[in-house]
């Protein structure tokens, strides 16, 4: 018996080591594979605004474009996941809580490509109306569009956390004589915020990584807005970069050099969003 | 018990299944979205040819076909991802260059035309040709409005596509003598044949470039204007040569073909194949 459970562990600590590796592996992969382009420009190719293939790569637009996208859509969804994660938590009956977690965990499924589609042929068209703008494809359409897609999963998470805060707190403010709204907002709500706090950022991890729907409406041009705040105008985020143009140059060179680099700039963004979340959790949970 | 089964679940996990090999012989195209069409309609007949006259052992021939762009079809067939490249504009020397060991070869199928292309809108507004000059400030971003070229009142739309596009590099070249020019004036930037005619005729005052195949009622194209004389890009003009933006469409092998696709290029040329890039639109290569 006891003999058994060990090697059953060394199995779990195998899988776990698997995975350590591919993590770890991935990171040096792409220091590896970007370092010929930090040889060549330095820093500035995070500060360039030209990206000239085969002359020059400056990576400025596209992480504008990613960081201006992600931030949109994370203002769009914050009050609206807060506010239906509330209602749905605390105000609904348990069947019809059933009905609603069943549909947002089935939207949260869909994938990219569908919401892209759904993009072009009309969030874009709506937006172009709207706003009265020359063109529909645009910083605002893509955040709106990013908004659409981690909503689901920003808001199932949300519901998790308050209906994870234990029944007794619920019971005791309402003995206390709190209405069901201000126990709601004074008591639940603070307590599960950490778990919405993740909750978000795994949202803003997805749409950080989000590449074709992005691809398809945010118009894909290198540049930085004029001026900088016009969301109504096109750009481009790192992951649509990638798509267009990693097919072309897979393997070698400069440009796939670049493009690895813009790679691994992605991927310490999420990082550091992710270890200042946690900072940010540990700090409210011990306080 | 429990703890077995688990642990063969688990095991089961980690193993990878060897992948059933497919034996049968399989040809992989990639590249120009201007030459999808006619690839995979050929693809298609070509396999119901092959099992009605050659091949008849028990091994079919497979095509598969995928879009991507033209440097992406000579990338991948010169770094052996792909039997077969397609390509809507010529090898650029610096490719020849990075591929000198793959001893690429270009097989040209059919020809075609890049036509400058305008939202309906516009072309039922009175645009009807525009110069050269003109098509050049404009995508410079000098020539913001349409009205600065007698058109309505309305912002210019200027549609770029991505830089390693043949479409793009055909059409560049033509305007601003370089393939590879840059374009201030842009305002979206987009990818395959498709998406940028859907981004024309989404918008009421749109500009860019498009294969002759892929022209339509909501995407006009518009003539060349010199001086006096207007080329508009119809079969009979491309035919003749008298309209200037003109490229050849081409299938590229590396080094010497397998006999599958020494067949299907064969195909491609023979009568039957050359039926086909008359369905797809464009003008058979003699």
């Amino acid at each position: 018996m006891e003999n058994d459970s060990h090697g059953m562990m060394w199995v779990f600590a195998g899988l776990n080591l698997i995975f350590l590796c591919c993590a770890g592996g991935l990171f040096f992969f792409l220091i590896f594979e970007s370092y010929p382009i930090f040889k060549l420009h330095g820093f500035d190719f995070w500060l360039g605004q030209d990206w000239w293939v085969g002359e020059t790569y400056g990576a400025l637009p596209m992480l504008y474009g990613s960081t201006l996208v992600t931030a949109l859509a994370c203002l769009l969804v914050l009050p609206v996941s807060l506010a239906v994660a509330i209602f749905t938590s605390e105000f609904l009956t348990s069947t019809s809580r059933r009905c609603v977690k069943a549909v947002l965990e089935l939207l949260a499924g869909v994938p990219g490509i569908v919401y892209g589609l759904l993009g072009v042929s009309f969030l874009s068209l709506w937006i172009k109306d709207v706003f009265g703008l020359l063109d529909g494809n645009t910083l605002a359409t893509a955040g709106c569009l990013l908004a659409i897609m981690i909503l689901p999963t920003v808001l199932t998470l949300s519901e998790d956390a308050m209906r994870a805060v234990p029944a007794e707190y619920r019971d005791n403010a309402l003995g206390l004589g709190l209405s069901k709204w201000q126990t709601a907002t004074a008591v639940v709500l603070p307590q599960a915020l950490p778990g919405i706090m993740g909750a978000v950022l795994l949202g803003i991890s997805r749409a950080m990584g989000e590449t074709i729907a992005v691809m398809l409406v945010v118009g894909s041009l290198d540049r930085i807005p004029d001026p900088w705040f016009n969301i109504f105008s096109s750009a481009q985020t790192i992951p649509s970069k990638l798509g267009r143009e990693a097919a072309e140059s897979i393997g070698e060179g400069t440009h796939w050099s670049a493009l690895m680099a813009l790679g691994l700039t992605l991927f310490i963004i999420v990082l550091l969003i992710n270890f200042i979340g946690n900072r940010f959790l540990k700090r409210r949970s011990i306080s | 018990m429990f703890r077995v089964l688990l642990f063969l679940w688990v095991a089961i996990g980690v193993i990878p299944f060897p992948v059933s090999a497919d034996h049968s012989p399989k040809i992989k195209i990639v590249g120009s979205t201007t030459v999808l069409p006619i690839a995979s309609r050929a693809a298609e007949r070509f396999e119901k040819f092959q099992r009605v006259e050659k091949f008849k052992s028990s091994h079919r021939l497979r095509i598969l076909v995928n879009a991507g762009g033209s440097g992406v079809g000579i990338h991948s067939v010169a770094k052996g991802r792909s039997d077969i490249g397609m390509a809507s504009r010529e090898i650029s020397p610096s490719e020849r260059k990075r591929f000198e060991g793959s001893h690429l070869k270009v097989h040209t199928v059919a020809v075609d035309a890049v036509a400058c292309v305008i939202s309906s809108e516009i072309y039922n507004a009175g645009i009807h040709d525009l110069t050269r000059q003109e098509i050049r400030d404009i995508y410079l971003g000098k020539i913001r409005n349409w009205k600065e070229v007698g058109g309505p009142d309305r912002k210019i739309v200027v549609v770029d596509k991505e830089r390693h596009r043949g479409t793009r590099h055909v059409f560049m070249n033509f305007i601003f003598g370089n393939p590879t020019a840059k374009t201030p004036g842009t305002i979206l930037v987009t990818g395959s044949n498709n998406e940028e005619q859907t981004k024309i005729a989404q918008s009421d005052s749109a500009i860019g470039m498009l294969s002759y195949a892929w022209i339509n009622d909501e995407v006009r194209a518009i003539g060349i204007r010199d001086k006096k004389n207007i080329v508009n890009p119809t079969r009979e003009t491309i035919r003749k040569g008298d309209y200037p933006i003109v490229r050849n469409l081409s299938f590229i092998t590396a080094g010497e073909p397998s006999e599958e696709v020494k067949a299907f290029l064969e195909f491609l040329k023979g009568p039957e194949g050359q039926q086909v890039v008359e369905e797809s639109g464009y003008i058979p290569f003699i």
